[in-house]
């Protein structure tokens, strides 16, 4: 099953150019069952990734842009009444995918993008007084326009937390962008993607992320990570959620990596980008400085 | 960063130019002049290219200048002594290596040179205050080598500064107490320093020079009770050769003083020690009859004690007299003490006219005494200058005089009645000082007073009691008329604060003379002495601290271990790799910086990624056959190891 992931990952590296390492984060964190925020430009490929995603991975995909008015039963769906049947009938929303693409989600209201964030904790969606579970897996990608431009309304920290990855994409360098303009449309070689991993293998493999061994040693220094967090006015401190999921950050990491067990590299690998938005909610996703600071002012004695 | 580099190095070659400058004040004695004008312009040219941010002066032209200099000091071998040709050499050393410095080994070179020097300087000073100035460029040099390797950023950490110094405090104490007194490897050099305090010549106005000099001359401790002032005339030298103008100690003496009295039976019934200041003389002091002494000093026949050598340092020793007068050593010493010069005719008329008037000699002495204190002879400071026949002038014209004055008459009319006698040079009464209990005399207190033969014995008389009995019960102040005080005392001298400064730091210095240089082999003996009597008690407490120690220790040990998890794959490593892994960035996890050093050195790229691997395994997975392996890895690829350590440690 691994080599499929390997050639999912393959596929997509065709589809976006020179973003590798961005690529098999996105992987890692669609096998740590996680959500993966994408803070970039408009136009940086964010929407692409997203589709290639769902379509590689044989997903049912679905998008929805944000607006400000967007309202929670645009996104989680309603009943109406059908005048046949002389009934209500649920008619789901767009939430009711594999992989939901939530654009601009920053552009929506609180109240959407609380609506949405229940989904994404919960796996369930609660329409007049009756629970939907979604469908499994159930994998948001949602993007945002970095937070200086107009019109959007941030992410409260609560909500960010849902979030197992931040993405930046960036801009391609110089080769990859020249390839990119040489070929026709980026489009059509996401139709050209197929299927490389069906849906069950996607289970198998994220019911094997858990299994990834962890010492004890490892655990430690990572509660050191997180635990130097705790006592500073410089930064918001992590929670037990956060060190959570840098662990299963880190075990998806490693199995990607083919290894089964976890090494202090594979933290160090993914705690910028597990880190970075819960200890500061409005910083940059180009850039993160804090848990950088963190990795360097913690020593790691193994 | 770089202007910071750039400032550090500034700071330091300051530093180590401040030092040198201090270290060529100190070492004075050791170089000419000329040379030490030479160096002062080395200096002060490193100084001006460090301000102006020049580089230095280039090394041929360097060498050049150390090499002619050298040679002159060399030249100069004989004339300077092995030990100051030493310390010349270091010295320009260590200039010629600042003056061209460039590389970081050779700023520690430097830096330990500059210690030596430091160290050197004890040789030539014993002073307090010197010493603690010593102490202070020691300390700018520990800084300077402090800041040498410490990164630029950081700055000195006060607490632990001092914290170090208090751990180090007890043991430091410890050598200075324990540590055997070894004698010196080298011979010090006599020094080329004019001598103070009394001269072999009692010139007419030398005693009144002296007085005005507020320095210390020796300081004593009483076993017992202060004596009486009365009795305070500390004997120094014997004036017998007499020119009709000054008073000379006899060549026969000067070459006999290194004699050993025989031991008299007299009881001693005084002891003290004396604390002698440098005076760059061999002549030191004793009260009376000095019976014993300790062994660095001799007693001559005649009662003097005089050191085998120069005082060039504080010279401490112990004394014990009787307070009985000197006894005639010999037939010949009584004729060297009749010999009268010609001239003085009044003189003469009037000592014959005692003579017959008073055939006893004490009568006379007694009739001498009545006469300077009936007639109007007055005490002065500023005698009036006497002409050819100065004891006529003196005694029967102008009526004023010094104590070498009295002295001087009083001997001759003595001489010329037929007694012998003589002039006694030394100090009168002293300082006391009842909280520190010592007795400070300064050249201030130098006298003059005359002996005579009587019963064959000397007989002591001053004729200063008899005119200004102040000057011997109270002090010379109060003796000399307001006007003359004036001279004694410059007005800056006179200020209260100023003499309690000067009080309080003499003082001080009393207590490191006695409790610092005077800290010698004897009283190291004794001090073992007495912790040998305490032995026992001493083991069993040290016994049981020791023990005490151990268990806190062990059980910091074992609550340390408690919470001490580092793996044991990781344990492995340490043990093997040891301070190679200490290259490692804090933040790397060992297993990337491995192989980062396989990167880094191809030669042991395939041990280290199987080192690598087996230690993820082991660590990682908590395998331990995989923990195994690495053991058996680690184990028998010592050789690799090793070599891997060095490189390591050389890049």
């Amino acid at each position: 099953m691994l080599t499929q992931l390997h050639n999912v990952e393959q596929s997509l590296n065709q589809v976006i150019l020179g973003k590798s390492s961005q690529i098999r984060l996105a992987l890692c964190c669609l096998l740590a069952e996680g959500h993966l925020l994408l803070e970039d430009l408009p136009g940086m490929g964010k929407t692409t990734l997203a589709h290639a995603l769902a379509n590689s991975l044989g997903l049912s995909y679905r998008r929805v842009q944000f607006t400000s008015d967007l309202l929670p039963g645009d996104l989680v769906g309603m009943s109406i009444y059908d005048a046949r049947s002389q009934q209500f009938r649920f008619q789901a929303g767009p939430v009711f995918s594999q992989v939901l693409l939530a654009d601009e989600i920053n552009r929506a209201s609180p109240k959407t993008q609380s609506a949405l964030l229940e989904a994404m904790e919960e796996k369930q969606v609660s329409v007049d007084g009756e629970t939907r579970a979604l469908p499994t897996p159930f994998f948001v990608i949602a993007t945002q326009n970095p937070l200086f431009h107009a019109g959007t309304s941030a992410l409260p920290e609560s909500q960010l937390d849902r979030f197992m990855f931040r993405l930046s994409l960036g801009f391609p360098d110089h080769q990859a962008e020249h390839q990119l303009l040489q070929r026709d449309s980026s489009t059509s070689r996401l139709e050209l993607l197929t299927e490389q991993l069906n849906t069950e293998q996607l289970r198998a493999l994220q019911q094997q992320v858990p299994k990834v061994a962890a010492s004890d040693a490892l655990i430690d220094y990572l509660l050191a990570l997180v635990n130097s967090s705790r006592h500073r006015s410089d930064m918001l401190p992590l929670s037990p959620r956060a060190s959570k999921a840098i662990l299963r950050a880190a075990k998806a990491f490693a199995l990607i990596n083919q290894r089964d067990y976890v090494t202090a590299a594979d933290v160090q690998q993914v705690f910028p980008y597990v880190a970075e938005h819960r200890l500061a909610p409005s910083s940059d996703a180009q850039e993160s400085r804090l848990s950088q600071l963190l990795l360097l002012q913690t020593p790691c004695p193994i | 960063m770089l202007t910071q580099q750039m400032q550090k190095q500034k700071q330091l070659l300051l530093s180590w130019a401040a030092i040198q400058f201090s270290l060529l004040l100190l070492l004075q004695q050791a170089f000419a002049g000329w040379v030490i004008a030479i160096f002062a312009l080395l200096l002060l040219y490193r100084l001006l290219s460090v301000f102006k941010a020049k580089a230095g002066i280039s090394l041929k032209l360097v060498n050049l200048l150390a090499g002619i200099i050298a040679i002159t000091f060399f030249l100069q071998l004989r004339q300077a002594g092995v030990l100051h040709f030493m310390l010349q050499i270091l010295l320009l050393a260590a200039t010629a290596r600042l003056l061209a410095l460039q590389h970081l080994y050779e700023a520690r070179q430097l830096v330990w040179v500059h210690y030596f020097l430091i160290a050197c300087c004890f040789i030539l000073h014993q002073d307090m205050l010197i010493a603690l100035f010593i102490l202070l460029v020691f300390a700018v040099n520990l800084y300077s080598h402090y800041r040498l390797f410490s990164p630029s950023v950081s700055r000195l950490n006060w607490l632990q500064t001092g914290r170090g110094i208090l751990i180090i405090l007890p043991l430091w104490l410890a050598i200075f107490l324990l540590f055997p007194r070894l004698p010196p490897f080298w011979q010090i050099p006599n020094v080329n320093i004019a001598s103070t305090g009394l001269n072999d010549t009692l010139d007419p106005g030398s005693i009144e020079q002296l007085v005005q000099d507020d320095s210390l001359a020796f300081r004593v401790e009483f076993d017992g009770a202060l004596p009486p002032r009365q009795q305070l005339y500390w004997r120094a030298r014997l004036y017998e050769d007499f020119d009709g103008r000054r008073w000379q100690v006899n060549a026969l003496r000067q070459n006999a003083s290194r004699q050993r009295a025989a031991d008299t039976a007299a009881d001693s019934s005084l002891s003290y020690r004396i604390i002698a200041e440098a005076s760059q003389q061999t002549g030191l002091f004793a009260l009376a009859t000095p019976v014993t002494s300790s062994s660095n000093v001799f007693i001559s026949p005649s009662g003097l004690l005089s050191s085998n050598k120069p005082v060039s340092q504080r010279l401490s020793y112990q004394v014990s007299s009787s307070l009985t007068p000197v006894v005639l050593v010999s037939e010949q010493e009584q004729q060297l003490n009749l010999r009268v010069p010609p001239g003085n005719p009044q003189t003469q008329q009037f000592a014959y006219q005692l003579k017959q008037q008073y055939p006893q000699s004490h009568e006379l002495v007694q009739a001498l005494a009545e006469h300077f204190s009936r007639q109007p002879f007055y005490y002065s400071l500023t005698p009036p200058r006497l002409g050819s026949n100065s004891i006529d002038a003196f005694l029967f014209d102008s009526h004023t005089g010094f104590c070498s004055h009295y002295a001087s008459a009083s001997a001759v009319i003595l001489r010329h009645a037929g007694i012998a006698a003589r002039v006694v040079g030394g100090y009168q009464g002293g300082n006391w000082h009842p909280q520190q209990g010592y007795l400070a005399v300064r050249q201030r207190e130098a006298h003059a007073w005359v002996e005579y033969l009587h019963n064959g014995v000397w007989q002591p008389f001053d004729p200063t009691a008899a005119v200004a009995p102040e000057r011997i019960l109270d002090s010379l102040d109060s003796a000399l008329p307001e006007d003359q005080r004036a001279l004694l005392d410059p007005g800056w001298r006179q200020l209260v604060l100023l003499q309690n400064l000067r009080q309080q730091l003499m003082h001080l210095d009393y207590y490191w003379s006695v409790w610092v240089l005077g800290f010698n082999d004897n009283r190291q003996r004794e001090l073992w002495r007495t912790l040998y009597r305490y032995l026992p008690a001493m083991a069993y407490s040290a016994a049981v601290l020791f023990s005490i120690i151990i268990v806190v220790l062990l059980y910091l040990r074992l609550t340390q271990s408690g919470t001490d998890n580092t793996p044991q794959a990781t344990k492995q490593l340490h043990r093997y790799l040891g301070k190679a892994l200490a290259a490692k960035p804090l933040s790397l996890s060992v297993s990337a910086f491995l192989l980062q050093c396989a990167k880094r050195y191809p030669a042991h790229n395939a041990y280290l990624k199987q080192l690598t691997a087996l230690y993820e395994q082991a660590l990682y997975k908590e395998d331990t056959e995989a923990l195994n392996q690495l053991k058996q890895l680690l184990k028998c690829h010592k050789a690799e190891l090793g070599r891997l350590r060095r490189a390591i440690k050389n890049t």
